[in-house]
C-alpha cells in the first residue's frame, strides 16, 4: 500500500507533464503532413508559359514547391521571401510555384505587380496535384530534398526565419 | 388427426429454415456509385472551410475532392480505400470522425482507478484491527505514551 502511494505521484505527474509539454510545444493550426519522410508525388503539368513540365526534371536538386494564388492575401506578404530565396540560393535550389484554383491571367498580373522571380509556376487544373500533396489552402510550401523525399512543410506564409529553418532540412544554408 | 399434424409441422419448419437460409445467403443490395460517392464525401472534411464536409461545401477544393472521389470509385476502389487515399495525403485530420485514439480512454481509466482506490480504502477501514497488547500487558499506545512522558520530563529537567 505504501509503495502504491509513492507510485501514484509519478503515475499522475509524468503523463500530465508529457501531455502539456507536447500540447504546448506545437501550433494547433498546423496539421502534421503524412507526406514528410516520403517521396513526393510525381506529376506532368504545364507551366504558366505553356511549356510542359515533368517532375523527374527536379531530381538531384533540393526543391521548394510553393502553392499560391493571386487572390490569396498572405501570398502577397510571402512573395518577397520567395524572391529572396531565389536570389540567394537559386544556384543550388529549385523554386517551383503551383497555382491553386486561379486563372493564368490573374496569376500573370500578380507576377507583374509583385515581381517575377523567374521560376516556373504550374497550372494545376482540377487541383489534382494540390490534392496529392494534401494542400489545405494557399500559401503552403513543401521542402523536398535532392533525393525527392519531402522533408518539411510550411503552413501559411513563409517568413525569413521559417525559410532558413525549413531550407536547412533539405541541406541548404548560408555559406 | 394428431398423427398427420407432426409431418406437416416438420415440413413447415423445414420450409421456414430454408427461407431463412436463402434470406441470409442473398447478398445485400450493393450501394450505387452515386451512393458510394456521397457516403465518402460526407465523411471527409472540406480542407478550406470550417467544420463542413466535402459533400456540403461548394468551395473549389471540395468540388475538386468530389471529382477525385468519383475518379477513384470509377477506377474500382471501395469507399474505405478512397478514404485511405485522402488520409495518406492529409492525415487523419481529413476524416470528420477520426479513429479512436488511446488518449480517449484516459478519463475512463482515471474513473476506474479512482473507484478501485475508493473500494480498497473502504475495505481497509472495515478490517482495521485493535492495537496489539505488548508483552507486559500494557498496549502499544500505553508504552508510547509513557515514552513521550519520559521525554517531556527530560526536557523539563
Amino acid at each position: 500500500m505504501r509503495l502504491l502511494r509513492w507510485a501514484v505521484l509519478p503515475l499522475l505527474v509524468v503523463p500530465l507533464t508529457w501531455v502539456l509539454f507536447t500540447g504546448f510545444g506545437r501550433d494547433p493550426s498546423e496539421i502534421p503532413s503524412p507526406l514528410i519522410g516520403k517521396p513526393m508525388p510525381e506529376f506532368q503539368l504545364t507551366t504558366l508559359d505553356g511549356k510542359p513540365f515533368d517532375s523527374t526534371a527536379l531530381r538531384g536538386r533540393p526543391v521548394m514547391i510553393n502553392f499560391w494564388a493571386s487572390w490569396c492575401g498572405p501570398c502577397v506578404d510571402e512573395h518577397p521571401v520567395l524572391l529572396d530565396a531565389q536570389r540567394r540560393f537559386g544556384d543550388r535550389l529549385t523554386v517551383l510555384g503551383v497555382l491553386y484554383q486561379d486563372t493564368p491571367e490573374a496569376a500573370r498580373d500578380f507576377l507583374v505587380k509583385h515581381g517575377d522571380g523567374g521560376w516556373a509556376s504550374l497550372l494545376d487544373d482540377g487541383s489534382r496535384l494540390a490534392l496529392d500533396f494534401g494542400v489545405t489552402g494557399p500559401p503552403e510550401t513543401y521542402f523536398v530534398d535532392a533525393d525527392g523525399i519531402v522533408r518539411d512543410k510550411q503552413f501559411g506564409p513563409l517568413t525569413g526565419a521559417a525559410l532558413m529553418t525549413r531550407l536547412a532540412k533539405i541541406g541548404i544554408s548560408d555559406r | 388427426m394428431r398423427r398427420r399434424a407432426a409431418p406437416l409441422a416438420a415440413a413447415a419448419l423445414v420450409a421456414l429454415a430454408a427461407l431463412v437460409v436463402i434470406g441470409l445467403a442473398r447478398p445485400a443490395v450493393a450501394p450505387s456509385r452515386a451512393e458510394q460517392e456521397a457516403q465518402v464525401a460526407a465523411s471527409l472534411r472540406c480542407p478550406d472551410c470550417a467544420g463542413l464536409s466535402v459533400a456540403e461545401s461548394s468551395s473549389g477544393s471540395a468540388s475538386a475532392i468530389r471529382a477525385e472521389i468519383g475518379r477513384l470509385i470509377d477506377a474500382g476502389q471501395a469507399p474505405e480505400q478512397v478514404r485511405q487515399h485522402f488520409v495518406a495525403r492529409y492525415g487523419d485530420w481529413i476524416l470528420l470522425s477520426p479513429p479512436v485514439a488511446v488518449a480517449w480512454w484516459l478519463p475512463v481509466l482515471v474513473v476506474l482507478a479512482a473507484a478501485m482506490a475508493l473500494i480498497t480504502w473502504l475495505l481497509r477501514g472495515r478490517r482495521r484491527v485493535p492495537v496489539a497488547p505488548t508483552l507486559d500487558g500494557t498496549s502499544e499506545s500505553d508504552a508510547r505514551l509513557e515514552q513521550v512522558r519520559r521525554e517531556a520530563e527530560a526536557l523539563d529537567a
